[in-house]
């Protein structure tokens, strides 16, 4: 549980044990999440700080897709433990991932139009400028 | 057949429903409306001949068959549980015998103690006395709405559907043109229901019903032109005067009920033959029934002194006077009394009661419809003498022979209202004699129908009357159920000149002598409305007042009648108002009025031989069950033997248990003639129920001449021989010497102004008790505009003020603090909150960042603490 709390500790701190697979007690490999996970927490935290901190709304953009490639590769993480754990059938999160990919796509899309409708009546982008939500 | 007298009443009611439902919304004609009206009574009529016969005359005649009831059909069409058991149980005395049980307990308890303890016996012991639980017998009053047909209801189904069809017949001519004429005929029809239900019920509730609902029909109709105050007046005051009777009426039917636990007639009479006689000088249970029964009478039948609502009621359409108020409903108290004939015949008091009021209402009522001048109020009057022969009758122990008299009565009185109906009617709504005269001429129907009814209602040898009354008057004579008999004899005898006398002056009045009817009018009551009308500038017979008929408001003088048209041939279609008005000239009314005056009048001329009396035929009443007298014998119940029938058939088996074994009719002939021979024998050997009952003018007469039949003929002629004086005397003054009446008038002044201002019964009664009841409301009203009123007032004024003193409270106070505690808030937190409303997105997103970090700080808590235990494990301090 630690990994999840301090993902950047716990990321170095596994570093030394390498491979996809983990010997427990040198007779049987496993499969390894760890570091996996620990990847799409990182791609988390940036895309959360990104969308956070930047003024550009293009940039958030950028760092929403990058909180769904997070989700994205903690889906395929667990898929292909599933699968190598014999459940050779644990395909949902793959699919899940095709679907995220198309959803963002789409919302990309509708952004980026709205994007463009902000931009013309308000002619920033930046986004400390639009402050509409004000009482 | 019979089994379908479950039509009778039902089928007026259905065309009373359909002509008052519908008849104004679809605008029935007059021709639609009087067809339904018409019709339905037709087919009751047709229904009730043909029950009548197969339940009288049908399968055998030699036994009287049981009274037949429709609930023994069973299934609705027929009846059904009106009141079903459980609505009302009969307590029957189960506190006291449950009392009663405890305290013979606590005497056993007390004497088993005592010889527990070897107490002598009669040693005081103390127990407890048990309480015992009430035994539920299960004893409920069960009331069955169903019809029952016997000798008595099938005659009076006879009489109000057969004398009613001629009524509503006449009635389609009478009130042609009249506005409500689908209102006036739903009346009629509802009317008809009610007084079927009221005959033909099998239990006392359902006679209340019908005599409730007769009363209301009664109201209605009395106040039909409610247009006119004193059709108003006089349908309230007989509504009034009803309910002091039906009070009575009430408490009698309550007493029978509680006393029979049942208000089925079978179940009660059969019970009430077994209570003991109660001659003069006790005054038990049935004579406080009996009482409370013929007060009930009294308001109905119009006797004294509750008969004052019936020469009012003429206010309202001749045709309602004719069927309500003379053959009908003012018969109801002789239908109940002659049903409930084994309590009245238990008490001697109360027969006598009934006899001699019977008796003074005859005189009373004969005496004031000698002076009276309304065509309408002398038959009035009529009716309320007749009414009290018919009591009379009862009073003297002969219900066949009252009954007998309905019958009579409802034909020739019936023949004489409508054809007073037709002569108002041909006068244009003249009811006052003293503008007629000389009508024969004009209306030879009305005048040779109407000469029937007057031979009829004189006593003159072959007319109806004359059968009835004779035969009232020699039972009065020859009673000896109560005493002095011969002194109502006496003054029924009286009465029935005064009826010839007044009848004779009404007949002369109105179609011999002068034609008066051209003369200007020469005051009077009459001439009052006319005068009246003319200081209110009203027309005769237009939108206004075509509804106002009997008592129309002409201009004097003004021309009501067309000028030249042909007397004799004016039968055709006669519209009020359709034509000019010409002189008072009268003419005959149209066929669908004096149609039914032939065949009443027929009926008047040889209805009574339905009763012919027994001295013309040998000593027995001839024609064995088509004689009335036979006919009703199994609902009349004899006091000597205990059983219902007369003395010698009764025990033949008569008797409500054995009413369905009959005696063979011929046997019962044999029988009567056989006793008549021995009450001829002897007539002190006659039963006598209540003893000895002093001087009989009848068996004195007996005695003098030394047969029965000679005392019979005897009073036979002097009843002829009084009717002849009568109309003697009214001849000659009013045909003869008509000067006369206003030379004794003079002479006998006082009397003649008590006569003619009815004894001032009217104003005593004002005097003695309306004035004290408006006096009393008076008072009442006060207290109830002043106390009730202000006190309700003051509570509203009191919650008003106090409301006023919270709603400030509440508006200033409570408002105050609220508002007030909420602006200070707002104050103070105002420049801290609003920081929060940024408008920027981001500052939200952080905010929901913030909270799914704690959020999911919060869930891992445990392994937070644990991690930051282990991490402060390697922090050397």
């Amino acid at each position: 549980m630690l990994n999840l709390l301090f993902p950047a500790l716990a990321f170095f701190w596994q570093t030394g044990t390498g491979g996809r697979m983990s010997d427990v007690g040198n007779s049987v490999t496993h499969p390894d999440l760890s570091k996996f996970l620990v990847i799409g927490a990182l791609l988390f935290i940036i895309g959360v700080a990104g969308v956070l901190t930047r003024r550009n709304i293009i940039v958030i953009f950028m760092s929403i897709e990058l909180i769904l490639n997070a989700a994205n590769i903690n889906f395929i993480a667990f898929s292909r433990y599933l699968q190598d754990m014999g459940n050779v059938n644990a395909v949902a999160g793959q699919v899940f991932t095709v679907f995220i990919i198309v959803v963002a796509a789409a919302e990309a899309a509708i952004g980026l139009g709205i994007v463009i409708a902000l931009y013309r009546n308000k002619e920033t982008i930046w986004v400390d400028e639009i402050d509409l939500l004000k009482w | 057949m019979y089994k379908l007298i479950w039509l009778v009443p039902l089928l007026p009611l259905l065309g009373a429903a359909i002509n008052g439902l519908l008849g104004r919304r679809l605008r029935f004609s007059e021709k639609l409306i009087g067809g339904i009206a018409v019709g339905s009574v037709a087919l009751a009529f047709l229904i009730s001949v043909l029950a009548v016969y197969s339940y009288g005359f049908g399968g055998g005649q030699q036994r009287w068959p049981k009274p037949y009831l429709t609930s023994e059909e069973g299934g609705l069409p027929y009846s059904w549980k009106w009141i079903p058991g459980g609505a009302v149980e009969l307590t029957e005395g189960n506190a006291e015998r449950a009392h009663i049980e405890g305290m013979r307990q606590a005497g056993e308890n007390a004497e088993r103690q005592a010889a527990e303890q070897h107490l002598p016996p009669g040693s005081p012991v103390l127990v407890a006395v048990p309480s015992v639980p009430e035994r539920r017998t299960g004893a409920l009053l069960d009331v069955e709405w169903s019809y029952q047909l016997d000798p008595l209801s099938a005659i009076f189904m006879l009489v109000v559907t057969g004398v009613g069809l001629c009524i509503f017949v006449f009635a389609t001519g009478y009130m042609h043109g009249d506005p409500g004429f689908y209102r006036f005929f739903a009346y009629l029809g509802l009317f008809m229901f009610m007084m079927l239900v009221l005959v033909m019920g099998s239990n006392f509730l359902m006679m209340f019903v019908g005599w409730e609902g007769v009363g209301l029909c009664s109201y209605l109709l009395i106040g039909y032109y409610f247009d006119r105050k004193e059709a108003g007046d006089a349908s309230r005051k007989a509504f009034i005067t009803n309910r002091i009777g039906d009070f009575g009426f009430a408490l009698a039917v309550f007493g029978i009920i509680a006393t029979f636990g049942s208000a089925q007639y079978t179940t009660v009479f059969d019970q009430a033959r077994a209570f003991p006689l109660e001659p003069i000088g006790v005054f038990g249970l049935m004579s406080w029934l009996a009482l409370g029964l013929f007060i009930g009478a009294c308001g109905k039948s119009a006797q004294i002194p509750l008969y004052v609502w019936l020469p009012d009621a003429m206010a309202g359409p001749t045709p309602v006077s004719a069927l309500i108020h003379a053959a009908t409903m003012v018969t109801a108290g002789l239908y109940m009394v002659t049903r409930t004939n084994v309590i009245f015949q238990h008490s001697q008091t109360m027969m006598l009661v009934v006899a001699v009021v019977g008796a003074l209402t005859a005189i009373f009522a004969a005496t004031i419809g000698i002076t009276q001048n309304d065509i309408k109020k002398v038959l009035a009057y009529s009716t309320v003498s007749q009414l009290g022969f018919m009591f009379l009758a009862c009073g003297v122990g002969a219900f066949a022979i009252g009954i007998f008299h309905v019958v009579t009565h409802a034909f020739f009185k019936a023949l004489m209202f409508l054809g007073a109906g037709s002569v108002i009617h041909g006068m244009h709504h003249e009811q006052d004699m003293r503008r007629m005269g000389g009508l024969k001429k004009y209306m030879p129907y009305t005048y040779w129908t109407f000469l029937a009814g007057w031979l009829a209602i004189c006593g003159i040898i072959p007319f109806s009357g004359f059968w009835s009354k004779d035969e009232i008057l020699w039972n009065a004579a020859s009673t000896t159920i109560i005493p002095y008999g011969w002194v109502l004899w006496l003054v029924a005898t009286i009465a029935a000149t005064c009826t010839a006398f007044y009848m004779t002056r009404l007949v002369a009045m109105t179609f011999w002598g002068k034609e008066r009817f051209r003369e200007k009018p020469a005051g009077g009551e009459a001439d009052e409305a006319h005068a009246h009308a003319f200081a209110e500038g009203l027309k005769p017979h237009d939108a206004v007042t075509a509804s106002a008929g009997d008592r129309p408001r002409h201009e004097p003088g003004e021309h009501v009648g067309p000028i030249n048209e042909d007397v004799s041939g004016h039968v055709a279609d006669h519209g009020h108002g359709a034509h000019a008005h010409g002189a008072h000239t009268p003419h005959e009314s149209p066929p669908s009025m004096w149609v039914p005056l032939a065949v009443l009048a027929v009926l008047a001329i040889v209805g009574g031989f339905i009763g012919i009396s027994p001295a013309f035929t040998g000593g027995s009443h001839m024609g064995g069950r088509a004689n009335i007298v036979n006919w009703l014998q199994p609902v009349i119940w004899n006091p000597t033997t205990g059983q219902f029938g007369s003395p010698h058939e009764g025990t033949e088996g008569h008797g409500a248990e054995a009413q369905g074994a009959g005696a063979p009719l011929a046997a019962s002939e044999a029988s009567s003639v056989e006793h008549r021979q021995q009450s001829e024998a002897g007539g002190a050997e006659t039963a006598t129920p209540f003893g000895n009952t002093g001087f009989n003018l009848a068996q004195a007469a007996e005695k003098a001449l030394g047969s029965h039949a000679a005392a019979e003929w005897l009073f036979i002629i002097i009843s002829l021989i009084v009717a002849g004086i009568g109309i003697g005397l009214g001849l000659l003054f009013y045909v003869k010497n008509p000067r006369l009446p206003d030379v004794w008038a003079k002479r006998l002044a006082p009397v003649y102004r008590a006569s003619y201002n009815k004894y001032w019964v009217d104003e005593f009664f004002g005097w003695a008790i309306t004035r004290r009841v408006m006096a009393a409301a008076r008072g009442v009203y006060a207290v109830d505009s002043e106390g009730i009123d202000g006190a309700v007032n003051g509570t509203a004024w009191l919650t008003r003020t106090a409301s006023l003193i919270t709603g400030g409270f509440d508006k200033y106070v409570v408002d105050g603090i609220v508002n007030g505690v909420a602006g200070f808030v707002k104050r103070l937190m105002n420049p801290i909150l609003r920081r929060a409303q940024t408008g920027f997105t981001q500052n939200y997103a952080l905010v929901m960042i913030l909270g799914l970090v704690l959020a999911v700080a919060f869930f891992f808590s445990r392994d937070l603490i644990t991690a930051v235990k282990s991490m402060l494990a390697f922090i050397p301090l």
